[in-house]
C-alpha cells in the first residue's frame, strides 16, 4: 500500500480506487435494472466518471501527467457520447413514447 | 468519499432526481480531483460535466416531460440476476485492488503537477495528435446531433 501526501495528511491511494469501483458498480446496476433510456445514459456517465477517477488517482500515484491527459480525452469522448445519445433519444421520443427500453427492441426503420 | 458513494445510490430514482444527484456526484468527484492535485481536470469537470452535460440532460428531460418509470419488468428475475453479476464484478474488482502494486513514482515537482501550464505543455507537444483527433470527434458529434435533431422538421 502506498500513501499519498495530500495537504499534509496521508491518504492511501486504494481508497480512491475503491470509491471508483463502487461508483462504477452503481452505474452498472443502474444500466442493468433501470428501464428508462435516459437514466441508462446517466448511469453510463457515472461509469465514465468512475473510470476518470481511477485515471487521475493513478496519475497522482506515479506522479505522471499522462493519466490526467487521458482523463481529459475520456471527458471529451463522454461529452460527445452524451450529445449523440441524447439526440438519438429525442428523435426516438418524437416518433413514439418509449418509456421502456424494451419497447425499442426491434431494429426496423 | 463515502458521502459521494452514498449519493450515487440516490441516483436510482426518478429521472430528474437522478440527474440532480449525478450533479452532486460530479461535484464531489471534482473535489477529489482537486485533492489529487489535478487542478485543470477539476475545472474541466465542473464546467464540462456539472455545467454543460447536466444542463443538456435537464433540457432533454424538460423537453420530453417527466417520464414515469415503469416498475414491472419483462424479466421477473432480472434484478436478482443483475445483482448477482454485479456482486461478482465487485468481487473481481476487490480482488484486483488487493493485488495492485505501484511502481516507483516519477519524483515530479508536485507544485507544478496538474497545473494548466504543465497540462498544456504536454497536450500540445506529446499529445498533439490525439488532441487534434479529439477536435475531429467533437465536430463529428456536433454535426451528428444537429442532423439528428433537424431531420424531422425538414421532412414535414
Amino acid at each position: 500500500m502506498s500513501m499519498l501526501d495530500i495537504g499534509g495528511s496521508q491518504l492511501d491511494t486504494s481508497w480512491f480506487l475503491l470509491l471508483a469501483a463502487m461508483l462504477f458498480i452503481l452505474g452498472t446496476i443502474g444500466v442493468l435494472i433501470r428501464r428508462n433510456p435516459l437514466v441508462i445514459l446517466i448511469c453510463i456517465e457515472l461509469m465514465l466518471n468512475a473510470a476518470n477517477l481511477t485515471l487521475v488517482a493513478f496519475s497522482r500515484q506515479v506522479q505522471n501527467l499522462d493519466g490526467q491527459l487521458f482523463a481529459l480525452m475520456s471527458m471529451t469522448v463522454a461529452a460527445a457520447e452524451a450529445v449523440v445519445g441524447l439526440a438519438i433519444l429525442v428523435d426516438i421520443f418524437r416518433h413514439r413514447d418509449a418509456e421502456d427500453i424494451d419497447d425499442l427492441s426491434e431494429l426496423k426503420g | 468519499m463515502a458521502v459521494a458513494g452514498g449519493i450515487g445510490v440516490i441516483a436510482f430514482r426518478q429521472p430528474i432526481r437522478s440527474v440532480l444527484s449525478l450533479v452532486v456526484v460530479m461535484i464531489a468527484l471534482s473535489i477529489l480531483f482537486l485533492l489529487l492535485s489535478a487542478q485543470f481536470i477539476f475545472v474541466a469537470q465542473v464546467i464540462v460535466y456539472a455545467g454543460a452535460v447536466m444542463v443538456l440532460f435537464l433540457f432533454v428531460i424538460a423537453l420530453l416531460g417527466p417520464a414515469k418509470e415503469i416498475a414491472k419488468g419483462r424479466l421477473r428475475f432480472q434484478t436478482w440476476l443483475s445483482a448477482l453479476f454485479v456482486l461478482a464484478l465487485f468481487g473481481l474488482m476487490w480482488a484486483m485492488l488487493q493485488g495492485v502494486q505501484y511502481r516507483q513514482p516519477d519524483k515530479a515537482d508536485l507544485n507544478a503537477f496538474g497545473t494548466v501550464q504543465s497540462i498544456g505543455i504536454q497536450l500540445f507537444t506529446t499529445y498533439l495528435y490525439p488532441f487534434e483527433l479529439t477536435s475531429l470527434l467533437l465536430l463529428t458529434a456536433a454535426i451528428g446531433a444537429i442532423y439528428l435533431s433537424r431531420r424531422e422538421g425538414d421532412d414535414r
